[in-house]
């Protein structure tokens, strides 16, 4: 029960915490100096068109009346409408949002699946030939750069090998599944095609890696050093003593007592990845919201910049609030 | 655990098995990859060429460019409109209207279908009405001839019937309208016009599917389907075009195109563009209201160097405002070189031997500035000019240029339509200061009449001699430092035939006419 009174309570922080970031993001945004109306009408455009456009997407007001009707707007749960692309925010969103959560989510799933095994395995031969491969290939991962990797990926695996397919969310033979939840892994199977579901797997094994591999890196690192910390308490010494096979010791006892700051660092790491995507989805031509908000910011587009941000926010403070529940079930001593 | 690692071996194993099986697009479908997403489909608000792109082959007009031997030209011919004609004072015209062409849904195009279109998009009163803003007034005379009024005589009108912005809508589009937007939110994702395509799918981020009318009256496209693929690294343009899943590559690096050169089955295709970059110098600012520091700063440019390392050879130095390959160009008119001798000359006579501080300011639009920026800093030292370099978001630097608050400042500038005015009119009258065209600031009694003299006259020999006067003066007041014209790169795969490039419709496709072997 308290845990549920502490959710509500941290649900209702949530709004101050948003409202914040949305003045922030306002002010932020309209201190740059520059005209949105002068971008989009184009390089040539007269005055009388630039006036028109600032008119008919309110821009011609003060700026606390603008901020006041995007507020409004967004208890509606109206974003208001793209400077740049004259339609909804909340579409360009719908659109874009869940390529990058495809995308955020299939690098978790690579961070963990791969980063937790190697962590334990390098901590249970620790300063062994294993052990010292694998710091090798987390500190690999820390300190290249995405860019280059992300090329040179593609040139291996797309370009010279041609084992996977270039940039895209899927092959242009495919048109794209139906959008139920706008993850074509998903979608796809939800369409019954399974040949579609793999051509949407194929494509997004590279760019995922890529932007895994610095938390994947990372992961690997803290479950390491956490493992060890935990391998040495004397518990585990007792366990031993008692005859308790070693398998057990590592899995059941360590690991889930070492399992806290990697839910820490994973939580930290989703918001990262959802809002630090924009290179990645760069060089994969994935449509995610990473270019969309640059290109946003490059025109000056208000409304695209304030949706994009309110939802970063706002998957920010759900995965934190996540965490802090998740370590309650993990330690039972914390208690709320 | 253990599961998880086997599922994701086994998605991965059968990923590798399923992905070689969807190959390239076939031969009835065409795949253009390129830089930049759709903002808006409608030719009434966009102002980007990447838009038209999809636009304009969806989409008929009262006239369209020649292709003459297989080449674009700037001059253009009937398209729906079947004749014209023009009364002597150049401000009534009537147009008659081909017979026969109609909408998707039946819907004839006629005069009333192009008078509608004109009157939305200036109504909408967005970019495309700059183009067609000289229309007065319409009047249908019947179906199918419609007479236009302008408010003067304008010379380039009929040059502005090609554009994008004067394709012709199904006025049926109207039932879509919501709150008086001039079914401005519906045409914005759709396109409803009678040209040889019809787009029938756009994933935003990903790719946008013409569909060729198999019915066009204009001729059937020899592909069924284009599509354009929105991928916005250049290097992942190239990869996709040697591997054979795109046809024609956009926007390629130009230190990427030796090697693109080096693969058979691409040819790399070079073009003439009327793409300019030029310096904008602020002629109201001091030091620089003086001509003579203005000549002096373009003798001070080393233009050969900037071709050679920026553009690799791919550009040619500017002989005045007016392009290559554009009426009123003038072959033989005074042309700066790098002389920095003479430039520290008109510098002392302009009273600075003892040299000048100037700023430059630039935005990382073009990848080319960078360099640009730092070779004008070089070339400025050696005639005692220090010059301070400012890069900026270009939302900012555009709204400095507008202000005039700026001493220097890098841009490019290419014509929505074939005619000197693009450049002539819109760089030098006095009254489009800042943004909208003049960005020097430069004023010029004889010149404004000029330019404006010739904007009003019908007869292209008296404009081009109008034009050309102009230029004489303009060169020897410097208002800007014309660097050069660029050339437009475009590799394509080999079995791709029929590719038309226009100066006019740059990052266009002719759809229609191209073919697959």
């Amino acid at each position: 029960m308290r845990i549920l009174q502490y959710i509500l309570r941290r649900l209702l922080y949530m709004v101050p915490v948003l409202v914040g970031v949305t003045i922030l993001v306002f002010i932020i945004s309209h201190a740059i100096p520059g005209d949105p109306a002068k971008m989009i009408a184009g390089p040539k455009a007269s005055r009388q068109a630039v006036e028109n456009i600032r008119k008919s997407h309110g821009l011609d007001q003060p700026l606390p009346v603008q901020y006041l009707r995007f507020l409004s707007g967004l208890m509606k749960g109206d974003l208001g409408t793209s400077i740049r692309n004259h339609r909804p925010v909340t579409h360009d969103l719908r659109d874009f949002f869940p390529a990058t959560l495809e995308l955020t989510l299939a690098s978790i799933v690579i961070c963990l699946g791969a980063g937790i095994p190697l962590g334990i395995f390098s901590a249970i031969s620790r300063n062994r030939l294993a052990d010292h491969i694998t710091r090798v290939f987390s500190v690999f991962g820390v300190s290249m750069p995405v860019f280059w990797l992300g090329l040179m990926l593609l040139l291996l695996f797309y370009r010279n090998l041609g084992w996977l397919p270039g940039s895209g969310r899927l092959d242009i033979g495919f048109s794209p599944p139906m959008q139920a939840t706008g993850l074509y892994l998903i979608d796809s199977l939800l369409e019954g095609r399974v040949d579609k579901f793999f051509n949407v797997a194929s494509h997004i094994l590279l760019p995922a890696f890529c932007l895994s591999y610095v938390y994947l890196a990372i992961v690997t690192r803290i479950v390491r050093s956490s493992m060890i910390e935990v391998m040495g308490q004397d518990y585990i010494t007792t366990a031993r003593a008692n005859g308790v096979a070693e398998s057990v010791i590592v899995l059941k006892h360590a690991f889930k007592n070492s399992l806290i700051p990697t839910v820490t660092i994973t939580g930290l790491s989703f918001g990262e990845l959802m809002g630090g995507a924009i290179l990645t989805e760069t060089i994969f031509g994935w449509p995610g919201m990473g270019k969309y908000v640059v290109d946003s910011v490059n025109y000056l587009d208000f409304p695209a910049i304030m949706g994009f941000t309110l939802i970063v926010a706002l998957v920010y403070v759900s995965i934190n609030l996540c965490v802090d529940v998740l370590y309650a079930f993990l330690n039972p001593r914390i208690q709320y | 655990m253990k599961k998880l690692i086997w599922g994701l071996q086994v998605v991965f194993c059968l990923s590798l098995v399923w992905a070689p099986l969807v190959g390239a697009a076939g031969q009835d479908t065409l795949v253009v990859g390129v830089s930049s997403d759709i903002h808006t489909l409608d030719s009434g608000v966009s102002s980007d060429n990447y838009d038209w792109r999809q636009i304009y082959p969806c989409y008929d007009r009262l006239v369209k460019y020649k292709v003459i031997g297989g080449k674009g030209s700037t001059e253009v011919e009937p398209q729906t409109a079947e004749s014209w004609k023009v009364s002597a004072d150049g401000t009534v015209w009537t147009f008659k209207i081909r017979k026969g062409i109609v909408f998707d849904d039946g819907t004839p195009l006629d005069a009333a279908a192009a008078k509608f279109s004109f009157e939305r998009t200036l109504k909408i009163g967005k970019g495309p009405a700059d183009n067609i803003g000289a229309i007065k007034s319409m009047r249908i005379i019947d179906p199918y001839t419609l007479e236009i009024t302008l408010k003067n005589a304008y010379g380039p009108f009929l040059q502005t019937l090609a554009t994008n912005g004067a394709s012709i809508i199904n006025p049926n589009v109207m039932r879509h309208e919501k709150e008086g937007d001039l079914a401005q939110a519906w045409l914005a994702e759709h396109t409803d016009g009678s040209g040889p395509f019809k787009l029938v799918e756009w994933t935003r981020g990903q790719r946008a599917v013409l569909e060729a009318k198999p019915n066009y009256w204009g001729g059937v496209p020899k592909v069924k389907k284009a599509i354009v693929r929105f991928m916005s690294e250049s290097a992942d343009r190239r990869m996709a075009l040697e591997r054979g899943d795109i046809d024609i590559a956009e926007n390629i690096l130009i230190d990427q195109i030796p090697a693109l050169e080096k693969n058979p089955d691409v040819v790399v295709n070079r073009y003439p563009s009327q793409l300019v970059e030029y310096v904008y110098i602020n002629n109201q600012k001091s030091p620089l209201d003086n001509p003579k520091v203005r000549q002096a700063l373009c003798y001070a440019v080393d233009y050969k160097g900037i071709i050679d390392y920026v553009l690799q050879g791919n550009g040619v130095q500017m002989r005045g405002p007016v392009p290559q390959g554009m009426w009123g160009h003038k072959g033989d008119l005074f042309q700066y070189t790098h002389d920095p001798a003479k430039a520290k000359e008109l510098l002392k006579q302009a009273g600075f031997d003892s040299g000048l501080n100037l700023t430059l300011i630039y935005s990382e639009r073009r990848s080319s500035w960078e360099q640009i920026a730092t070779i004008l800093q070089s070339n400025f030292a050696e005639i005692g000019v220090t010059l301070k370099l400012e890069l900026m978001a270009n939302p900012t630097l555009r709204d400095r240029v507008d202000k005039g608050d700026f001493e220097l400042c890098l841009g490019a500038w290419s014509p929505d339509f074939a005619d000197p005015f693009m450049f002539m009119n819109f760089w030098f009258d006095s009254n489009l200061w800042g943004l909208p065209g003049n960005r020097s600031f430069y004023k010029n009694n004889k010149v404004d009449a000029l330019v404006r003299k010739a904007a009003s006259v019908a007869d292209q020999g008296q404009r081009t001699k109008l034009y050309q006067e102009a230029q004489e003066i303009i060169m020897a007041d410097a208002p800007y430092i014309f660097l050069y014209q660029v050339q437009t790169i475009v590799p394509i795969r080999k079995n791709v035939k029929g590719y038309v490039y226009n100066p006019m419709l740059e990052s266009m496709y002719n759809f229609e006419s191209i073919s697959k072997d």
